[in-house]
């Protein structure tokens, strides 16, 4: 009994540390593999604290900067990008209502904190000790200096020292985790020392291929894996017995990590923030493992499983031991939590010096007796302390009584003031200048600074709005040319801008995989690709097959592909040997400089022979996709055949069997043998077809038990094998609401042209891991191409179309859908499946397609302008041929650079935008609300692409204010791992985010970090449903992650959401041009 | 026997500094012409150097020793920023040059006797700038007071007890373990800009000294001399990379260079305008790096703590160029002086032991470590927000581009223009000789 209540209360605490862990990992966000990048919020886990908690939260565990540097900000407000006044709006809820007087000049608050801003007299500065440097105001300085000394207050350092201590102990546990308190007083690099360890058996066991040697042991997860390799290794971290400590580690991780964190003593009310210090440690791998953790399909984790748990049972052994060594080693204490406080209040003139020395706050002679101190384990502590108190504290006083002599003259300076009225001022109001300074310091001047960004682009977006005719009930008539639907992508506006003017062309916005959520298998792939946003679920399977009429070709092509894989797979295991590389570099090394120089000296021409070549070795047919579902007895059919070829398979590899010998009769007969079907009545014929073809009777039934166990012939995964293939394609039932729902939610419902066009977008680029960022978010980081073909291939079934009649969608019999994919890096459209297209659509066909050629140029020709190194306007085609070169070029870092910028979000009528120059910042979402009376639609919208278009802004609104903690750093250390990620140099953590090159542009951002503005046009009562419906609306626009303006049709008013649930009519505003 | 023309050259030389130091306390209300004053007196004192070469009695290591101590004075002044309180390290350092080259140039007792009154300013200087938090410098400041006390029995006694106290003094001045705490003291303690003038000074007038007694040296106390260079070469390395303070690195490292300048001549039994060079170099290159550190403590304070200063490649652009200029000269790296100098020992000394050249180059591989180490941990790493930085001022780049080209011209220049007169070894000639190609 005792023991069945010690084994229910261990699974208790396991339970409840399992949870512990879940919600300590909700400040990291998931890192997504980057072969499917997905844009997302680093900080998505706590959207459901407000934006400037969440950004204090982001500093507390990643060190992150939640805003760009002052003096970014203080540039953009110097070139415009920011309005003065809108600096002082920005300003006003923190400014009271004081002044001092200057001899006849009035000083403000306001003036003081506005000055603060836009001269950095706040910034932290460090003022040396000894002043060596000229300084013409140094007279002037040190009169101030010296007026101030007896106003200004200095704290005692005992107090400063208690202080200090008190501090540090809160935030133990909180802010600070054992091991990085022992880093900070110590001068180890314990966290360090953690993190490569991690790094390196996270990357060992989270390889997904890459490596040419696999860790062993992997299938028993990575606790379990770890603890069997690294009981092996000779020495650990120079931990003592490291060995034995390992192997007696528990087999569960969660009593190992119970163990640790008992072992260290830390509290639990501290343990989650605790833990959630450790994961932000290394955030990328964390994110990692947590993603896989939650991916329970992926087929990478159900080989080789990990989880969170299992990486902090192994960075918290590392940590206990680490902490252990250093603290009896270097302290003579425990390396507990209560020995550490303990140690903090008992050595206070220690831990000081201590921490100072570490700090780098020391003079260096000072630094020198403590470092000695330390070595011998001196006592001497209180008495350098003093002479410290006695010698360099004054020293201290004087150098800041010098700096903020210089902050007042700074002030005086921006005021345009005379300074020599300085003197004329009393130290009191001397004083309370400084104190108005010293109260706004700048970790506290990013809020401001955002929103008075903010306020400056909304005004000017706003304004070209409303600058525009409203008249909701307008309703187009004449038939266009053509209408084309683009992903929502902010790549799409300057795309369809350049093509509505070519001719009447319509354009409307959807999200770019079409409301086709499917899970897509390519020709001649082996691994399907989800083609929908990642907060959702696919239902259905879609398969790309070659037309039915090229079956003579299949074959011939297929042959090809095996030869040309066959290559290149003895090509890569050549490389990878141990042995042959010796010999290959010889032989074939010289070839690979054809490749080499091809690519760098003419990446345009080497990507043309490479594309003749592939297309000459194994040309790319025709094909089709499985957007129908099949009959039963076509499954049946399917299934069969399938089952056959099988076995056919299996008695060649495995007697070597002659095709000519293999009967159907006998193939039939093993099949139904091995799936245990109509068992007595097949037995004769068994016999009699295996006699014939001369299999000896002793061997058959070992080899139906093979094809049951190797071959998989079971009725088990006969009936997974069937359950897959009815996922494949759609009911005309589920076809009709897909194109319902694409066509309502896109208001294009009526006035169909001959042509529409569904246009997906992808991209080209080389040498690129980021490549998928470039792709469809919607689509999950993939092309959007299969899902523009499906919806396409439902909106032209006949059956599809009658069945819309019915729900109100009369779509014209001469109207032909295409689908299409934009290569954004090169601005070109492709078309697919023109085959389908009807002979009287080719005069159609043909204008569109010279169209959006033309509208293709003029875009690469406006996206020309924004690279750094041409910052002017090509003619067209030099344009062209200039995007098509960065395209291949693999020493390209910022191979398109359209996506950055985004900052808005326009879900409503294209009249509302149509003619605007929105420069590629906003995404665009046809909506028109009087097709959605119910706002089902709506609901849709704000709560799926809403929430993609969030998390493409808060990537790149992260990456851009801190590129080092929330982005990935230059590209050019640069190096994949695993075949998931990138890492710094050679050893990192993984990358989060975007790369620098992406982002910025020089030392300024190219890409303005706004929190994503979202325009509707919807009446507000609905709006204030749907947001009283969904947490995450509430979290989005009470939290300020995303601003909501809505132009609301009934009155034709501008109306912005406030936190606090209420709207504020907007007034027009006179538009300012924007720099 | 001296000439007339040479006691009046050396007078000169010796008395242009001395006066120009007289000069400078009659501007002593204005530092920035005690500076100036500073700088002309060095410049001139280079000047007449090169005008009255020819003059002066050959010194067996050539004249080059003589060329770089005004030089090294004018560059150490230069960069030193213009304050009120060093105008006092200012006018000690023509002070101290004048005593060098007094020392260099004189004759026998006017030579001593120069050595005598610099060892007793230095002693003096260190004695005023002690502190009870450095107690190591008393350690330093005896040793110099042993070697005045050596240089006194060298002048009282005769051979072999006088060469024995003169390899003492020598010991003293080009540092060999386990005498070079005087050395390192100095370095280290000295005030403002003259460390980085007493680096290049002391050593070159210590090679000076030895290379008159060299021959007069028992081959026992030779052998232990050597045994004592080569593990002072290694202890010096291994003491570098143990430093956290620049001038600590600093001096040990020049220790390491020094020790291996003492196991050539030790086993070459001789000085050659080569050690001269190397000798020179490493002085130079020493003091171009405390420059560098100098121009960090005129910005962050006399005692600020290297560690706390790091990413200065983004904020001190032109700091970093010259910064990582004299790292590569200050490792050996060619084409600097250091590399030249150390290949011209080795390539000219052939009865060096494969052991001995083993351990020498351990040491010299170790510079690559600790300097980069040191470079590596200014230049590069987060810049912090809460420093003000300020690019070199155009003094300081003037003064650091001076060191960075004479130490190129020392790789480049070959050596016998500093000693045209001077033979070379028979038994280097023969050495030489079996590199050539045959044909």
């Amino acid at each position: 009994m005792a023991e069945l209540e010690h084994a229910s209360d261990i699974e208790s605490r396991r339970m409840e540390l399992r949870g512990i862990v879940r919600l300590a990992g909700e400040v990291i966000a998931q890192y997504w593999p980057m072969r499917t990048f997905v844009h997302h919020n680093p900080l998505h886990g706590i959207e459901y604290l407000s934006f400037e908690e969440a950004v204090r939260r982001g500093k507390q565990f990643l060190s992150g900067n939640g805003y760009l540097p002052s003096h970014v900000y203080r540039e953009f407000l110097r070139t415009g990008r920011i309005q003065p006044h809108h600096l002082d709006d920005a300003l006003k809820s923190l400014a009271i209502d004081k002044r001092v007087l200057l001899d006849t000049h009035t000083v403000t608050h306001a003036t003081v904190l506005r000055a603060c801003l836009a001269e950095g007299l706040c910034s932290p500065v460090t003022e040396p000790l000894d002043n060596q440097l000229a300084d013409p105001s140094r007279r002037l300085i040190d009169d101030l200096a010296a007026r101030l000394k007896p106003v200004m207050v200095f704290p005692d350092l005992a107090e400063q020292i208690d202080s200090t201590v008190r501090r540090d102990e809160a935030a133990l546990g909180r802010w600070l985790t054992l091991s990085h308190w022992c880093d900070d007083i110590l001068g180890t690099q314990i966290v360090q020392q953690i993190n490569d360890q991690l790094i390196k058996w996270c990357e060992a066991f989270l390889d997904e291929g890459h490596a040419t040697w696999a860790m062993p042991e992997r299938e028993k997860g990575l606790y379990a894996a770890w603890k069997a390799m690294a009981s092996h290794e000779w020495s650990v971290c120079d931990i003592k017995d490291s060995r034995k400590k390992i192997q007696r580690l528990p087999d569960y991780p969660e009593d190992a990590l119970l163990e640790s964190l008992d072992a260290m003593g830390i509290p639990s009310e501290l343990r989650q923030d605790y833990l959630s210090l450790q994961l932000t440690a290394l955030p990328g791998w964390a994110g990692f493992i947590k993603w896989r953790g939650e991916e329970r399909d992926y087929p990478w984790q159900q080989a080789y499983p990990a989880g969170l748990v299992k990486f902090l049972a192994i960075r918290q052994w590392y940590a206990r031991e680490l902490i252990q060594k250093a603290c009896q080693e270097m302290l003579g204490i425990e390396g507990r939590f209560d020995a550490v406080a303990d140690y903090m209040h008992s050595h206070v003139e220690e831990y000081y010096l201590r921490r100072q020395r570490v700090a780098g706050r020391l003079p260096a002679l000072y630094a020198e007796e403590v470092d000695r101190l330390a070595h011998h384990r001196g006592t001497g502590w209180k008495a350098v302390l003093e002479r410290y108190k006695m010698e360099v504290v004054p020293r201290q006083e004087s150098a800041t009584l010098r700096g903020t002599a210089k902050k007042l003259l700074s002030l005086v300076g921006f005021l345009n003031i005379e300074a020599a009225l300085l003197n004329d001022c009393s130290s009191t109001d001397l004083k309370q200048l400084v104190d108005w300074m010293e109260a706004f310091p700048e970790s506290e001047h990013g809020p401001v600074w955002l929103r008075a960004l903010e306020a400056s682009y909304q005004e000017h977006l706003l304004g070209e709005l409303r600058a525009r005719p409203y008249d909701p009930d307008r309703s187009a008539t004449n038939r266009p040319y053509s209408q084309s639907v683009y992903c929502i992508d902010v790549r799409s506006e300057p795309f369809r801008r350049h093509l509505e003017p070519m001719g009447p062309h319509e354009t409307y916005g959807f999200a770019g995989f079409f409301a086709a959520f499917i899970r897509y298998r390519a020709w001649g792939k082996e691994h399907d690709t989800e083609q929908f946003p990642v907060i959702m679920r696919a239902k259905n399977e879609v398969r790309e097959i070659p037309r039915s009429y090229l079956d003579h070709k299949v074959l011939q092509h297929e042959a090809r592909a095996r030869w040309l894989h066959a290559g290149h797979t003895l090509l890569h295991d050549l490389k990878e040997n141990v042995v042959t590389p010796y010999v290959m570099v010889e032989s074939l090394g010289w070839f690979y400089g054809l490749p080499i120089f091809g690519k760098t000296l003419l990446p345009a021409l080497y990507q043309r022979l490479t594309s003749w070549f592939r297309q000459l070795s194994a040309p790319s047919l025709p094909t089709t996709l499985t957007v129908d579902k099949l009959a039963p007895g076509d499954t049946a059919e399917m299934l069969n055949a399938e089952q056959q070829a099988l076995v056919r398979k299996a008695l060649q590899e495995q007697f070597g069997l002659r095709s000519s010998r293999i009967t159907p009769a006998l193939v039939d007969a093993l099949r139904q043998r091995a799936l245990a079907l109509g068992e007595d009545s097949n037995s004769a014929i068994l016999t009699e077809e295996t006699t014939r073809a001369g299999l000896p009777p002793e061997k058959v039934n070992e080899f139906i038990e093979m094809l049951r166990r190797q071959y998989d012939l079971n009725a088990r995964a006969i009936s997974r094998h069937k359950e897959r293939i009815t996922r494949t394609g759609f009911t005309v039932e589920e076809q009709v609401l897909t194109v319902d729902t694409a066509l309502r939610m896109m208001g294009l419902t009526k006035n169909f042209a001959r042509l529409v066009l569904f246009c997906a977008h992808g991209s080209t680029s080389d040498n690129n891991p980021y490549e998928s960022a470039l792709d469809c978010g919607a689509c999950g980081g993939n092309e959007g191409k299969p899902n523009a073909r499906v919806l396409a291939m439902m909106a032209n079934n006949q059956t599809v179309r009658e069945r819309l009649k019915k729900t109100g969608i009369d779509i014209p019999t001469d109207t032909h859908f295409i689908a299409g994919q934009m290569n954004t890096t090169t601005d070109e459209v492709q078309l697919f499946d023109l085959e389908d297209v009807p002979p009287t659509h080719r005069a159609d066909l043909a204008r569109l397609q010279e169209d959006l050629k033309e509208a293709s140029h003029l875009t690469s020709q406006e996206r020309c302008r924004r690279f750094p190194e041409v910052q002017q306007t090509l003619p067209e085609r030099t344009a062209h041929a200039h995007v098509r070169k960065r395209s291949v070029d693999w020493s390209q870092v910022r191979p398109e650079w359209g996506l950055s910028n985004n900052t808005s979000f326009v879900i409503g009528r294209r009249e509302l935008t149509k003619g605007l120059d929105l420069s590629g910042r906003v995404f665009l979402h046809s909506y028109d609300y009087r097709e959605d009376p119910s706002n089902r639609l709506l609901e849709v919208l704000l709560t799926a692409p809403q929430v993609v278009a969030q998390w493409i802004n808060m990537e790149h609104y992260f990456s851009a204010v801190d590129n080092e903690v929330y982005g990935s750093g230059s590209k050019i250390y640069h190096n994949v791992v695993g075949r998931f990620g990138v890492m710094s140099g050679p050893w990192s953590d993984l990358r989060l985010g975007l790369a620098r090159q992406t982002v910025m542009n020089g030392e300024l951002p190219y890409h303005e970090p706004m929190r994503l503005l979202t325009i509707v046009e919807a009446p507000r009562k609905g709006i204030e449903k749907l947001i009283a419906r969904h947490d995450v609306l509430q979290h989005y626009y009470h939290n300020e992650w995303v601003h909501l303006v809505v132009l609301d049709p009934h009155d034709g008013g501008w109306y912005r959401y406030q936190p606090n649930g209420e709207w504020i009519c907007i007034a027009p505003q006179r538009i300012e041009p924007v720099k | 026997m001296v000439t007339m023309m040479e006691f009046f050259a050396s007078s000169l030389l010796t008395a242009v500094p001395l006066l120009g130091a007289l000069l400078s306390l009659v501007f002593w209300s204005d530092p920035k012409r005690v500076k100036t004053c500073s700088i002309a007196s060095s410049i001139l004192t280079f000047a007449l150097i090169l005008g009255m070469a020819r003059l002066l009695p050959p010194p067996p290591t050539g004249l080059l020793s003589l060329y770089l101590l005004p030089l090294g004075a004018m560059t150490s002044v230069l960069s030193h920023p213009l304050h009120e309180e060093h105008r006092f390290s200012w006018m000690v350092t023509l002070v101290c040059l004048g005593f060098g080259i007094g020392t260099l140039t004189g004759p026998d007792l006017s030579g001593s006797f120069f050595l005598m009154m610099l060892l007793v300013t230095i002693i003096a200087l260190l004695y005023r700038h002690h502190t009870a938090l450095w107690p190591m410098s008393w350690w330093g400041v005896g040793l110099l007071i042993f070697g005045l006390v050596c240089l006194g029995i060298s002048m009282l006694t005769v051979p072999p007890l006088s060469s024995i106290a003169s390899l003492m003094i020598c010991a003293v001045l080009l540092p060999l373990a386990p005498l070079h705490g005087g050395y390192l003291t100095t370095v280290t303690r000295l005030p403002g800009n003259l460390p980085s003038f007493v680096v290049l000074l002391l050593p070159i007038v210590g090679l000076h000294q030895l290379s008159t007694i060299l021959s007069a040296i028992p081959e026992d106390v030779v052998s232990v001399v050597n045994v004592l260079a080569l593990v002072g070469a290694l202890y010096s390395a291994v003491k570098a990379l143990a430093q956290s303070r620049v001038r600590l690195v600093l001096g040990y490292g020049c220790l390491s260079f020094f020790s291996i300048v003492w196991w050539f001549v030790t086993i070459t039994g001789a000085t050659t305008p080569r050690t001269a060079l190397l000798v020179g170099a490493i002085g130079l290159a020493t003091s171009g790096l405390l420059i560098a550190w100098q121009v960090i403590r005129t910005r962050y304070g006399d005692d600020v703590d290297p560690q706390a200063i790091s990413g200065l490649a983004a904020a001190m652009p032109k700091y970093a160029v010259v910064l990582s200029l004299l790292g590569l000269a200050s490792m050996g790296i060619p084409p600097f002086g250091v590399f030249a100098g150390f290949m011209g020992l080795v390539l000219t000394s052939p009865q060096a032991s494969v052991f001995g050249l083993f351990l020498v180059l351990g040491a010299w591989l170790a510079a690559s470590w600790y300097i980069m180490q040191l470079v590596q941990q200014l230049l590069f790493g987060a810049s912090r927000p809460d420093l003000r930085y300020t690019d070199l001022l155009n003094p300081e780049l003037i003064s650091l581009l001076i060191v960075v080209l004479v130490l190129l011209a020392l790789g480049l220049v070959p050596s016998t223009l500093f000693s045209p007169e001077q033979a070379v070894q028979p038994q280097t000639t023969v050495f030489l000789e079996s590199l050539a190609w045959r044909n």
